[in-house]
């Protein structure tokens, strides 16, 4: 990695300002405000890194400026490259990286909302995560902005892109749904039933869950972290827990790393199928859904059994896993996994011979690989439209080092191929809990935790059921939270839904929608 | 002739209609390890729908108000056409097979207009999606009627169900087979059933009969609902009496109305036990493919009635 930094200093010269190796996986380098776009462009197009995510924090307290932090991975050598740039003074700009790498797009606007820096020339700088209610000049993730501070609503309009000609007509959905789903504005230009556009507007449930962790001990970061996508509550309390055991250099026991894996992969299983489930059943194929549900429920007792949480809350914890698992619920589990996994076998294939139920699914809701990479689209929806990516396999964590598994790819990209995908991650998961329960070497399972080092900062991360979800965080000077980043693979995958409806027909919508299954509360945190 | 049994027949229909959607609704919970609601269930939904206050938007204008009550009577003066246990109806003239048809299509209509009356996004999604599919449907329906007709010389439902009932089971299955695919095929579209519409979905951008209806609650909702089970029972009642007329009782006849009508609700339930066979195994069609669907209903009625242009009767 030193190579890399020379490289950069050559060609950037003085503007490059330092780099230090700030944890074992992670490179920083500082590097002036004017130069990050060509050094972005250049990690991305020469060195063929991957650009993950882009985030601000406000250190005027400790540094005097707002920082903006460029994640990219380097998956040859497992490690990340973070560019941080200061804006300091009066000129609270910086220039925008949307329009060479889009997937920057959303993730600008956010920084422009939450911390009143402006990304200069951006394409779409509309207001994104604070709706137009919100007053002009107050920004939250400031520090100086209080939590529990009382904003007053004002009256404003979003403008949204419109779509003109003969015929077309524009469709309102949301936010509010029919349904137990959270609320989410979708905006259909359509002639008859073809989709022409389709713009979503979120952030509804933005409830600042990141800034709602500064300066909270880990155990109440990671209680928060469960509850930011309810149904990847392991994944997101798994990569907190690793982002502060990281900034501390602390190795958890190996039997937790295990014990992980196998929570990490109940939850995926069980989010797997509930989104097969979900798919028979808006095609109206309610035979299939009620068996998924059936067999989804067995898999939810199981959890419950196991951890006393049917959304297996409360066991991932700094420091390891708070309960360990017996030798007799080890056998328990096994056997249950080993009937369920019989079960969906059958239920499987009997969908696979109704022939209306594929005439459904193949075709539809095409996404190209090339928006899922301009994008930055992530897990099983980048999976089935061709771009091999796991952070399992290319930056391995918790136990998965150790484990065999494969990582299935397919090539369409249409609601067949998202669904292959999820179907083949199953049986994967399958194998993967039952190589970890029997690999399990033995021992402690949690270990006495020590304080956050102060001034640090660390990057955990986990393949969740719905792809990469990151978690970055920091500490002031007296060891506690100063700031805290979650990039949620919902908030990478959201924008290519706008993709995946074009060429498709209304009432095929919630089809498209459920074969993505985003979560909102993940996306607006 | 005495009116009693044919105004009977009317109470019937009225009263049984909603057991049928119930029973469809038990065979979908049995296939998915469900028990389903009780009889008792669909009744008490009625019941409190009738008995619950409306939320009416103020941009309704009268055709909103007055739908739900087109819509009744208009199924209801279509319900006294159709013979149910006996050779017979209240209103049956000859001719009156059109007038049956274009009374359905008067209710829809109306649900079309008051859908859009409100200006709201699900509704005027469900009228186009509506109409688009009925252009299909309806003159598939009338050709089937034709082709029977033609067979049994006259247009009159009565008449129809009168003369098949004197055939025997081999002509009735070499003429009558197209018609009943086309009419079976017209009844799952005209009853929302999968796999063209889903009744249980909560889906609206999916929706076709659901989205028209969006909007209204209580006492209309009820009169709608309740309308459209009449409606769909009359469909089940047209394909049960024509093609499979046995066990019909003569005009007049005491005693053998009680059995007519014991063998009508034994072949009306077997067919809707066919209805949720087939919602079991389809998933819902594309949207673009029910079309498809409504022109095989049209070509089998075309070949049911140049079939016996050509072979004469």
């Amino acid at each position: 990695m030193k190579r890399v930094v020379e490289v950069l200093k050559e060609k950037f010269g003085n503007r490059i300002q330092g780099s230090h190796q700030e944890t074992v996986r992670e490179l920083q380098i500082k590097i002036a405000k004017e130069v990050v776009i060509p050094a972005a462009r250049f990690l991305v197009e020469t060195l063929e890194m991957r650009f993950l995510f882009l985030f601000g924090s406000d250190a005027r307290n400790i540094s005097g400026c707002f920082h903006l932090h460029y994640v990219f991975s380097y998956h040859h050598v497992d490690q990340f490259i973070i560019l941080i740039v200061e804006v300091r003074g009066e000129d609270l700009t910086f220039p925008s990286l949307a329009p060479y790498l889009p997937q920057a797009n959303w993730q600008e606007r956010e920084i422009q909302d939450l911390f009143g820096l402006i990304a200069k020339g951006h394409p779409d700088p509309r207001r994104l995560v604070l709706h137009e209610d919100w007053p002009e000049g107050l920004y939250p993730f400031r520090k100086d902005f209080i939590q529990n501070k009382k904003v007053p609503r004002v009256n404003g309009e979003y403008v949204f892109d419109r779509v003109e000609g003969d015929g077309v007509f524009e469709i309102p959905v949301g936010p509010v749904h029919a349904g137990i789903i959270e609320p989410g504005h979708f905006r259909f230009s359509s002639a008859g039933e073809s989709i022409l556009k389709l713009e979503i507007r979120h952030f509804y449930t933005h409830k600042g869950t990141e800034k709602l962790g500064e300066g909270k001990d880990s155990s109440h970061l990671l209680c928060l972290a469960e509850r930011i996508s309810g149904d990847n509550s392991v994944a997101h309390a798994t990569a907190a827990a690793q982002a502060l055991e990281t900034l501390c250099g602390f190795q958890i026991p190996p039997r937790a790393q295990f014990l992980r894996v196998v929570l990490l992969e109940l939850e995926r299983i069980y989010n797997h199928l509930a989104d097969v489930g979900g798919v028979v059943l808006d095609v109206a194929f309610g035979f299939g859904a009620a068996q998924l549900a059936r067999v989804k429920e067995q898999l939810m007792r199981l959890n419950e059994r196991l951890t006393g949480s049917r959304l297996l809350r409360g066991m991932i914890v700094f420091g390891g896993v708070r309960n360990d698992i017996s030798d007799l619920d080890k056998k328990y589990l096994i056997q249950e996994i080993g009937k369920i996994k019989v079960d969906f076998d059958q239920t499987i294939q009997i969908l696979w011979n109704v022939s209306s139920l594929m005439d459904r699914i193949q075709k539809t809701g095409i996404i190209k690989k090339e928006i899922v990479e301009a994008l930055g689209g992530t897990g099983p929806i980048a999976r089935a439209s061709g771009v091999d990516r796991d952070f399992r396999r290319d930056h391995p964590y918790a136990a998965y080092q150790e484990l065999l598994f494969m990582v299935p790819v397919f090539r369409e990209g249409d609601v067949e191929s998202r669904i292959k995908v999820k179907m083949q991650e199953v049986y994967e998961s399958f194998k993967l809990i039952y190589e970890a329960v029997t690999g399990m070497p033995e021992g402690i399972s949690i270990v006495e935790t020590v304080p956050l080092k102060p001034l640090r900062s660390a990057l955990g991360y986990v393949e969740s059921p719905r792809g990469e979800c990151f978690h970055w965080i920091a500490t002031d000077r007296d060891g506690r939270i100063a700031r805290w980043k979650i990039q949620s693979p919902s908030f990478a995958n959201w924008p290519l839904i706008e993709y995946a409806v074009l060429e498709n027909i209304v009432p095929d919508f919630p089809v498209i929608n459920k074969s993505m299954n985003l979560s909102y509360s993940g996306n607006d945190r | 002739m005495n009116p009693i049994p044919s105004v009977l027949q009317v109470l019937l229909v009225v009263t049984v209609a909603p057991s049928v959607s119930w029973w469809i609704k038990k065979i979908k919970a049995s296939s998915q390890n469900r028990v389903g609601p009780t009889l008792l269930q669909v009744y008490s939904d009625l019941g409190k729908l009738f008995r619950k206050g409306m939320v009416i938007s103020n941009q309704a204008s009268w055709i909103f108000h007055v739908m739900p009550y087109i819509l009744f009577s208009a199924v209801l003066v279509a319900a006294s056409m159709v013979p149910i246990f006996f050779k017979g109806s209240l209103l049956g003239f000859s001719g009156d097979a059109i007038l049956f048809v274009y009374l359905l299509v008067l209710g829809r209509f109306f649900m079309a207009l008051a859908a859009l009356d409100t200006g709201t996004t699900f509704g005027g999604m469900g009228s186009s999606r509506e109409m688009t599919l009925s252009s299909l449907a309806e003159p598939a329906l009338l050709l089937s009627f034709f082709a029977l007709a033609y067979h049994a010389g006259t247009l009159s439902i009565e008449g129809m169900v009168s003369h098949f009932g004197s055939q025997s089971p081999l002509q009735i299955l070499f003429f009558g087979s197209l018609a009943f695919g086309a009419m079976l095929i017209i009844t799952l579209a005209e009853s929302g059933r999968i796999p063209i519409d889903n009744p249980a979905t909560h889906l609206e951008l999916t929706m076709i009969h659901e989205a028209m209806i969006l909007e209204y609650s209580g006492r209309y909702l009820a009169l709608i609902e309740w309308g459209h089970q009449i409606k769909q029972f009359l469909f089940l009642s047209l394909l049960v009496n024509i093609f499979f007329p046995w066990g019909l009782a003569e005009p007049g006849a005491g005693a053998a109305l009680f059995l007519g009508s014991l063998f009508f609700l034994i072949k009306i339930f077997s067919l809707a036990f066919v209805i949720g066979w087939i919602e079991v195994h389809t998933a819902k069609l594309r949207l673009f493919r029910v079309p498809d669907l409504l022109a095989i209903a049209f070509v089998l009625a075309v070949v049911s009635l140049l079939g016996q242009l050509m072979i004469g009767q």
